[in-house]
């Protein structure tokens, strides 16, 4: 006989259960439900009476047919936990128990299943494992482990990452003496031993403490090791802390160091200027020789400014012009030859390179500049081609004069010769006295030249030459005395227009020699037909002093004799006493006190001259 | 010997001048041997011989460093000189410098005079030697 649920006005009773609760008959059709289980799985709270309890819930497992069949029996068993949808499409987890249904005769008629709610319970456990599972992650990914300390019963529990750190076996069992003793003997172990004293005494943590162990296998590694008192109820139980093997970290930090020291060492004591600038071209490294050349002692001075704080603004402007070409173009400027000024005018001569810096990207993020100082190679490059034009210039000074005496050597000797040859043949005796005198003639001129010569050769190979400071108005008054009848019996005037005091740096001798030389020769070449005046004048153009002398003579066509009017030999006036040596002299003399000439001159007019005297020898 | 109607010297120097005028009248016969102290005045001279239509002298020894105008100079302005005689210039220098030689050079391409180069000293062969030539 099937027995059928009875129906009665307990159903009332039933849908105020507080629970959700389900009758099921024999064949898993449910015929009454609690409002509570109505309100979860029936939306509208229609009942879902005499559905079956398989079509309500499919996602059930069939095996509880078998868990309800042994309650029928009256044998109920535990259904365990179930997720089940609500009718919002929730997902709720429930713990399912059921009992036999008895009818007023004690005979079973279906089954009671009543649900509790454990959705957060499980919810919880889920998230507690997937916290679990993270931090074991965390702990493995990056090598951070724990250990907690349990003050009560002694116990310390290091995880599974610790103990790799310590390179224990998973098995080991920590305790606080040996966890202590794995630290380095010294600063590591006193460190981690005060810090774990004054947490236990006075409640402090302890954080970032950077020590060194020496793990069970022997290897010394760096660890950072943290650690904290925890509380129940006010009370410290024990301390939990992490342990992180920092040793790649600090090794690489230790070499970051030990390679910036090494770099820092080496720009500095390189003996370049060497800078990094970024791409607004602003000055992010400098080395010593940089930051002296800069005039700043300490490079914070100099770090952050553009070149336009640093130079003048056209140099800057340009230079900067240069930063972006490199920093564009990816082409680096090596070994230009620059000139520098600071905006303290300093000149400096540089080997200037520019190498742009670039990111992973290939992308410059700005330059490395790298200048060598040659401005004591330039310097000594201009000595030496100063050198060389004076070896050059004193080369065919040399080759000329050898020319000038090889020449007067030769014509008096072949005067003599020739004169030796009639005087050999002569038979006629006033002829033989005509020859002789003829050859006295020619030896005085030849002990004249060879006192001109003599007298170039001083002027030249005297090296050592002393130039004093002379006054221009004592040397002209001397030459005055000195030519005082020269002067008058040619009716000349000497206008002297020279400042009082006017000081010249000259040989003393070489300054008298000028000047007698050049009044003589304004006189001796005067104009026929009016009264010869020089005049001299004098004034200091920063670099030389210079001397003027014009006169009002004869003129000389400069663009026909220019060239050889300092010449040797060289006369251009018809005049007894021209002997094509003075102006010769002079130059030569002015010319070894690193002076100069100039000339002026208009033929029937006049001439001035202007004799520059170096006022930096 | 060949006779010479007239010759010229040149140069400054009174010992060469009179070296060479007993040289020349020792050994060739000419009707005159004038001499000028430099360039400019033995220009001079020349020039108005060739205005007159006067006799240009067919030999001269003319020399090079001389005042006021010299040897160079002096050539400079004779070989513009429209002489269509062929004159016989010798140059006679104690002058060792190439640059003179160039120039001389220079010049004997230049004219159709015939120009030639003597250094000193010149003897009685040298003499006889230029006066035959022509």
């Amino acid at each position: 006989m099937i027995k059928v649920p009875q129906l009665s006005n307990t159903s009332y009773l039933i849908r105020q259960l507080p629970a959700p609760t389900a009758f099921i008959d024999t064949n898993y059709n449910i015929v009454q439900t609690s409002d509570k289980w109505t309100s979860i799985f029936n939306k509208n709270n229609e009942c879902y009476n005499s559905n079956s309890l398989f079509a309500v819930f499919p996602n059930l497992s069939h095996k509880w047919k078998m868990v309800l069949e042994n309650c029928f029996n009256g044998s109920p068993q535990p259904m365990g936990i179930h997720k089940a949808i609500d009718c919002d499409g929730q997902e709720l987890w429930f713990e399912w128990t059921n009992a036999p249904w008895y009818d007023v005769n004690e005979n079973i008629v279906g089954a009671i299943i009543q649900l509790s709610n454990v959705t957060d319970a499980v919810n919880n456990e889920l998230e507690l494992n997937k916290k679990e599972l993270l931090l074991q992650q965390q702990a493995e990914i990056t090598k951070i482990g724990r250990w907690e300390y349990n003050i009560i019963d002694n116990q310390l529990i290091w995880c599974s990452t610790t103990k790799a750190i310590h390179e224990v076996p998973l098995n080991f069992n920590p305790n606080i003496d040996n966890a202590l003793f794995y630290y380095k003997e010294g600063h590591s172990r006193n460190a981690i031993s005060m810090a774990l004293f004054e947490a236990q005494n006075k409640g402090k943590a302890w954080s970032n403490l950077k020590l060194q162990i020496i793990t069970a296998k022997g290897k010394e590694k760096w660890v950072m090791a943290g650690g904290k008192p925890i509380y129940n109820k006010g009370e410290m139980v024990g301390l939990i802390g992490t342990f992180q093997d920092i040793h790649e970290q600090v090794e690489a930090d230790i070499k970051t160091i030990d390679n910036e020291k090494l770099l820092r060492t080496l720009i500095d004591n390189l003996p370049v200027n060497v800078y990094i600038k970024d791409t607004e071209s602003r000055k992010v490294l400098i080395n010593k020789a940089e930051c002296e050349y800069l005039g700043a002692n300490d490079p914070k001075e100099i770090l952050g400014k553009s070149d336009f704080e640093l130079y003048p603004y056209e140099a800057a402007e340009k230079s900067r012009k240069e930063d972006l070409k490199v920093m564009n173009t990816l082409i680096p400027v090596i070994g230009k030859e620059i000139k520098k000024t600071t905006l303290n005018g300093n000149v400096t001569s540089f080997l200037s390179s520019k190498i742009p810096l670039l990111n992973n990207n290939g992308i410059a993020y700005g330059i490395v500049g790298i200048s060598l100082d040659i401005s004591k190679l330039k310097e000594k490059e201009k000595e030496l081609r100063n050198i060389i034009n004076i070896a050059s210039v004193q080369n065919k000074k040399l080759l000329n004069f050898a020319h000038i005496v090889s020449h007067n050597l030769r014509s008096h000797s072949a005067n003599f010769s020739m004169l030796l040859n009639f005087l050999e043949i002569e038979k006629d005796e006033n002829e033989k006295t005509k020859i002789v005198e003829m050859m006295k003639k020619a030896s005085n001129s030849l002990l004249e030249t060879l006192d001109n010569l003599n007298e170039v050769v001083s002027i030249n190979t005297n090296t050592n030459i002393e130039i004093k400071e002379v006054s221009l108005n004592d040397k002209l008054t001397d030459a005055n005395q000195n030519l005082s009848s020269f002067l008058s019996n040619n009716n000349a005037i000497i206008e002297n227009n020279i400042p009082v005091n006017f000081k010249v740096r000259s040989v003393p001798a070489y300054l008298d020699s000028i000047l007698t030389n050049f009044i003589t020769n304004a006189v001796k070449y005067k104009h026929p037909d009016r009264q010869a005046v020089v005049k001299l004048s004098a004034e200091n153009d920063g670099e030389y002093s210079v001397l003027t002398i014009t006169d009002n003579g004869l003129g000389i066509d400069l663009e026909k004799y220019g060239e050889k009017l300092f010449g040797m030999y060289k006369t251009f006036h018809e005049h007894k006493d021209s002997r094509g040596i003075g102006l010769y002299l002079t130059k030569n003399q002015i010319d070894a006190m690193n002076g100069k000439i100039e000339v002026k001159s208009e033929v029937g007019k006049g001439t001035e001259f202007k004799i520059f005297f170096n006022e930096k020898n | 010997m060949k006779k010479i109607s007239d010759i010229t010297i040149i140069d400054d120097d009174a010992i060469t001048v009179f070296g060479l005028r007993k040289l020349i009248s020792s050994s060739v016969e000419c009707n005159a041997i004038e001499s000028y102290a430099n360039g400019k005045i033995a220009i001079n001279a020349m020039t108005d011989f060739f205005n007159n239509k006067q006799h240009i002298p067919e030999i001269i020894f003319l020399d090079i460093n001389m005042p006021i105008m010299d040897g160079w100079e002096f050539l400079e302005a004779f070989i513009k000189l429209p002489i269509k005689e062929k004159i016989r210039i010798n140059i006679v220098t104690s002058s060792i410098d190439p640059l003179d030689y160039k120039q001389w050079e220079y010049y004997k391409n230049k004219s159709h005079h015939l120009i030639t180069f003597n250094q000193k000293p010149i003897d009685r062969n040298k003499i006889t030697e230029i006066t035959q030539v022509a």
